[in-house]
């Protein structure tokens, strides 16, 4: 099992999802990525979104503010 | 299979502004609207018009995911028009679309662009009115809320401007006036109030009355119950604006009567409903207080007031002519909660209509009695439709 990250921290939608989208399609089933994002629309849109494509949401965290004074949404996959 | 753009951004596809497509949906006009946010922003917001939308709701990460059978749920014998949040994800479905034969357009900024977009539409005064003023209603579509200009003698006063305050200063100048005196009927607890913005980029006096219990952190000028304001003055041309207190919404609340016939009545009064008086946590005292503005303040204006509200619950609550408005005597007796008798059966009714609190409208009640925020902050908490009157509304085809 292999854990990759993404950081689409500041892309709007629909960025993050395209992104992630190519990354699962590259992965092998059972795998991880963790994708760190800036938008708070990001946590709808991923949770549609594997529900869609078949994949695990494992996590979904909002930590309180990076260095930039940005929320940060992290989502954590795998691939189904 | 189509192609998911690498940058959604440099597909070029035809764009349509949200002023522009909101008449032609008031219109009935063949238009499909695909809407591509997601369920829950689907389900809590959606684009309203005067006529019944067609609305195609596909996510756009269904169209990232399986384009060809996303692409086979749009109808492809009208035109389309795709939604998004804020225009990027829409952009990039418009562009599928476009690639796959479908003419398509992108609303331009979408939801966030329809939540501030603003349509004046002018009030039909009667002959005697017209040579003397102008009374315009302001319909931010998105939000279903009214705020007024009113032009005399070369002069406008706003009342409950939104916080997009350049369009009011250009709105002046193209109605040949100088904004002299800022409103606002009462601390707003749905939207972020540009009546002190605007009241200081003008240099002219604001007045918002907060009342008991809420310190106020905005320079005011203050209005007594009953006092006239006059407007113009150019030519001989003005008219008079007279304060009247109508506390319930909120303990602060102010109707503006215009020229003795026009009753700016900010939530007080509705044409479907009357403000909710709920939001302080003091449902029982300020539901009489409510009550008794309603029966007994208002009770000596005549039934030929019009009463003209800074919120709509739905579009069927808009007149052909695109106006909100009613008959003071007319709304007697058809607002239920007018016809309630005694203060204990109206506080009854409207708290067990009480629903779902505006979203952040605590932060934003704070906002409009003077605390700073952000931008970002103000545009998120502004997401969604008003939710101010004691009872649901209607919308077109709901």
């Amino acid at each position: 099992m292999a854990l990759k990250k993404l950081d689409v921290r500041g892309a709007k939608c629909p960025i993050p999802i395209v992104k992630a989208k190519k990354e699962m399609d590259a992965m092998a089933p059972g795998d991880q990525l963790e994708v760190t994002a800036t938008d708070p629309g990001s946590v709808p849109d991923f949770q549609g979104w594997v529900k869609t494509a078949k994949h695990a949401l494992l996590k979904e965290q909002r930590t309180e503010k990076d260095e930039g004074g940005k929320e940060l949404y992290i989502h954590l996959l795998e691939r189904r | 299979m189509a192609d998911i753009p690498d940058d959604a951004a440099e597909v070029p596809v035809p764009t349509v502004e949200v002023g522009s497509l909101l008449p032609r949906l008031d219109r009935g006009e063949k238009i499909v609207l695909l809407d591509v946010r997601n369920e829950e922003e689907f389900d809590s917001w959606k684009v309203e018009a005067r006529r019944p939308v067609e609305t195609v709701h596909v996510p756009y990460f269904d169209f990232i995911e399986d384009a060809d059978a996303s692409i086979a749920k749009v109808p492809c014998d009208r035109d389309v028009v795709v939604l998004c949040a804020q225009g990027g994800s829409s952009e990039m479905v418009a562009g599928m679309l476009q690639e796959a034969g479908i003419p398509s357009a992108n609303i331009k900024g979408g939801m966030i662009a329809y939540g501030v977009y603003l349509e004046p539409v002018r009030f039909p005064l009667a002959p005697g009115e017209a040579d003397r003023f102008e009374l315009w209603q302001v319909n931010r579509r998105g939000k279903a809320c009214l705020s007024y200009v009113i032009v005399s003698g070369g002069e406008a006063v706003v009342v409950d401007p939104s916080r997009h305050v350049e369009w009011y200063e250009g709105f002046a100048v193209e109605r040949g006036a100088r904004i002299v005196r800022v409103l606002d009927t009462h601390v707003h607890a749905d939207h972020v109030s540009g009546g002190p913005a605007l009241a200081r980029r003008r240099g002219v006096p604001y007045f918002v009355a907060a009342g008991e219990g809420f310190e106020l952190d905005q320079p005011v000028t203050p209005l007594a119950d009953g006092q006239r304001v006059r407007v113009g003055g150019e030519k001989g041309v003005s008219i008079e604006m007279r304060v009247i207190r109508t506390p319930g919404h909120t303990p602060g609340s102010t109707s503006f009567l215009v020229d003795g016939t026009y009753l700016l009545t900010g939530d007080t009064l509705f044409v479907a409903s009357v403000g909710r008086p709920d939001l302080g946590g003091h449902v029982d005292l300020w539901g009489r207080a409510l009550f008794d503005t309603l029966r007994r303040r208002l009770a000596d204006l005549p039934g030929e007031t019009r009463v003209l509200p800074a919120h709509y619950g739905g579009t069927s609550e808009i007149s052909p002519e695109g106006l909100v408005w009613g008959r003071l005597g007319d709304l007697r007796q058809s607002v239920p909660e007018m016809r309630i008798a005694t203060a204990e059966a109206f506080v009854e009714a409207v708290r067990s209509a009480v629903k779902d609190p505006p979203k952040a409208y605590a932060e934003i009640i704070k906002v409009n009695l003077g605390a700073p925020a952000t931008e970002e902050k103000i545009s998120e908490w502004e997401l969604g439709k008003n939710q101010c009157a004691a009872a649901a509304s209607k919308s077109a085809g709901a």
